[in-house]
């Protein structure tokens, strides 16, 4: 699943946050978007996810423009740089919360969140409450459940800021290696150039 | 603090919920429980129906409430929009009012062939109870990080599925909280059904007021009264260990999120519904046998006498005012000294007692109570503003709890080292940060003491009507003139409450 981003503006209170931004993302590729603070890195995903519309431009999945496309309706993984973790649902629920919303059966909802949790190694944290859970272990959460209802595209906000340095650079290489597994289509926003580097396929820079 | 200055502090709190509350119920059932056969009183004429009424109706108004409640709860808590801080207004006040002045005003906005009717009592339920939802839910829903809803809606969540999915099981404690609150209320409801009640058509408390005042069947009446009293208390004693403390108002510091247009016809539909009533009630005040006048205006104020109502609406506004700020001096004083230095938890919980008994069985147990020298205050002019005092007891020390509770631990432990005793330290760092919680018990205790009217029903005497008790009068009558004077008197009740109650949000939050 191709993303293709195609001159994309977008301005809040009369500031200029994106101009005229272009950004092609082949099927099954990683694609980092590197800048300082403020240039505009989180739009850009929030954009992609339809939670903000662009005043111009146009983004097509697979060759269809989702521009206009309710969030809930394009397809689009997003895992917060806080997570965002839903606190009433243990971690189970929390992964199998997009399949709930697809109306999945059971067995194949079961199916999924066990696969995706064995392959974040949360398996015996099924039933765990989030709230118990510690930051690495969270942020997996957060990427199964983003994953878990195949989206096109994944969509992912500074993912590992704010963890320690060993925690940071174990979980960069998982990353990569859940994303080259599940094969799926990426962007991800970070200040790292460094975790760019050990992620992603193709590195983009965001002035 | 020494355990002896502890005690001395909350001393005046009991005295004040024991003379008003429970002297008078331990009273009345060692008199009367003893001696009845209570299964025989539950078998009398009316009493089952009544019983079964209040429950079907309360549990229907509890449903009605939340289901028509959650929508404008979330749109006043997740957006911000110009006459907002109306539309809250609008909306929370309501809870407030005396329950006879609501119910004055539904029978001004409804249609005459729904007067009377199950419709009408619901209607007013819902509309008197919605504060307890928005109150309840909306701080709760406030709390919920946009980013959560944005998580789900990535997730593949409409707004349906982001509604039933995330929103409600969030609130769901808050929910069930109201609604048990709400379903206490509505149970218990006794002003309301009195204006807009009729036959077949009387809760539990109607049925004690009709046992023990027009059939004199003052056990039976009793035997009601107790009963109900421990389900009440039960249920009171649940609610406020899940919720209570959280009862709060929707803060002022919103996202800037712009109206999407279903929230903008809920805004309008709440609007509306929220003014109607009131509308109609200050028209209806303003006509005289269809035409324009001002005769319930003037009789209110004794600016025109009336032949034969025989109402003095002059002294019932007088005496109103004075109970008020009767039980206000009575109320503020005594809850602030208890919740400064009482900390101990049997004691807020025990002013909470005349806070889980039905006004009306209140009224009652104190009327059978002190009737006998040398204890026969029944006459005694302090009688009424000590009760309103005790039912606005649990508020005020809520309110400086709530305050109390901000107040860093640090700046108390700064003033001690630097020399303060408990009561200076309390004098000068406490006192003055509680000033917001002074005006919140203060506008409360004015707002319950105005309203009054179940415990008031019993109480008062033929010269010392308070102006519910009139309104009530005034809507039994026949005619025109009556039903307009009653209408004036219910707008002037609304007006005061009302801005009493606005105070109240404006200043504790500030």
């Amino acid at each position: 699943m191709s993303l293709s981003i195609r001159h994309l503006s977008f301005s809040y209170n009369e500031r200029e946050l994106l101009n005229n931004f272009s950004l092609e993302v082949a099927s099954g590729q990683t694609m980092a978007i590197v800048g300082p603070s403020g240039s505009g890195k989180s739009t850009l995903l929030r954009l992609t996810a339809g939670l903000l519309v662009a005043s111009q431009g146009e983004i097509l999945i697979n060759g269809i423009n989702v521009s206009t496309t309710p969030t809930h309706l394009r397809s689009v993984g997003l895992v917060f740089q806080d997570n965002q973790l839903f606190t009433h649902l243990n971690v189970f629920n929390n992964v199998a919360f997009g399949l709930k919303m697809a109306h999945q059966s059971r067995s194949v909802i079961a199916a999924r969140c066990e696969e995706l949790l064995d392959l974040v190694g949360l398996t015996e944290f099924s039933q765990q409450s989030v709230s118990t859970l510690s930051g690495g272990q969270a942020k997996r959460v957060a990427l199964a459940r983003a994953l878990a209802p195949k989206p096109q595209v994944l969509l992912l906000d500074e993912p590992l800021t704010g963890l320690d340095d060993e925690l940071h650079d174990r979980l960069a290489t998982d990353l990569r290696q859940i994303l080259q597994s599940s094969k799926t289509t990426a962007l991800l926003v970070t200040h790292d150039l460094a975790e760019a580097h050990t992620i992603a396929d193709a590195i983009t820079h965001i002035p | 603090m020494s355990k002896f200055w502890t005690r001395l502090a909350s001393a005046p709190a009991l005295v004040v919920v024991a003379v008003s509350t429970a002297i008078p119920l331990v009273a009345i059932s060692v008199q009367h429980i003893a001696s009845v056969d209570i299964f025989a009183v539950w078998q009398r004429p009316g009493v089952a129906e009544a019983l079964f009424f209040s429950l079907w109706q309360g549990v229907l108004s509890t449903v009605l409430t939340l289901a028509f409640g959650l929508f404008p709860t979330w749109v006043l808590a997740r957006y911000q929009f110009t006459g907002r801080s109306i539309l809250v207004a609008l909306v929370t006040v309501p809870f407030v009012l005396p329950t006879i002045a609501v119910g004055a005003a539904f029978l001004a906005v409804l249609p005459t062939s729904l007067h009377r009717t199950i419709w009408a009592i619901l209607l007013a339920h819902i509309f008197f109870n919605i504060s307890v939802v928005v109150r309840t839910v909306g701080p709760l829903w406030r709390s919920v990080d946009q980013g959560l809803i944005e998580s789900a809606q990535t997730l593949g969540a409409s707004p349906a599925q982001v509604y039933r999915h995330l929103l409600l099981p969030i609130a769901r404690p808050a929910i069930i909280s109201a609604g048990s609150l709400i379903f206490v209320m509505c149970f218990t409801s006794y002003g309301i059904i009195r204006i807009l009640g009729g036959p077949g058509l009387a809760t539990l408390d109607i049925e004690i007021y009709r046992r023990a005042v027009q059939l004199g069947d003052i056990s039976g009446a009793t035997v009601l009264g107790i009963t109900q009293t421990l389900c009440i208390a039960g249920a009171f004693a649940w609610w406020s260990r899940s919720q209570g403390a959280q009862f709060s108002k929707i803060g002022d510091r919103n996202s800037a999120r712009a109206l999407s247009r279903s929230s903008r016809i809920i805004v309008f539909l709440t609007a509306t519904a929220f003014t109607a009533p009131l509308g109609a009630l200050i028209f209806s005040s303003l006509h005289t046998r269809d035409a324009w006048s001002l005769t319930g205006w003037k009789v209110v104020f004794g600016l025109q006498d009336i032949r034969g109502l025989d109402i003095d609406l002059p002294s019932s506004l007088a005496t109103s005012l004075l109970y008020a700020l009767a039980a206000t001096a009575i109320a503020v004083p005594v809850g602030m000294a208890a919740t400064a230095f009482a900390r101990r938890h049997w004691i807020h919980t025990a002013v909470l007692l005349p806070l889980s008994t039905s006004p009306v069985v209140l009224g009652l147990a104190i009327l059978i109570t002190y009737d006998r020298a040398p204890f026969d205050f029944r006459s005694s002019r302090l009688l009424i503003p000590l009760v309103h005092a005790a039912i606005a007891l649990p508020f005020v020390m809520r309110a400086t709890i709530a305050m109390g509770n901000v107040i860093p631990p640090d700046l108390r432990h700064a003033a001690e080292t630097l020399g303060a005793s408990p009561w200076r330290r309390w004098l000068n760092i406490d006192l003055p940060l509680l000033r917001p919680a002074v005006a919140t018990g203060v506008a409360f205790s004015l707002a319950m003491s105005l309203g009054e009217f179940g415990a008031t029903s019993f109480l008062t005497r033929r010269h010392s009507s308070t102006l519910p008790i009139s309104i009530a009068n005034l809507f039994s009558r026949a005619g025109d003139i009556p039903r307009s004077t009653g209408m004036a008197a219910a707008t002037l009740l609304i007006f005061v409450t009302g801005l009493l109650v606005i105070s109240i949000d404006r200043r504790s939050y500030s």
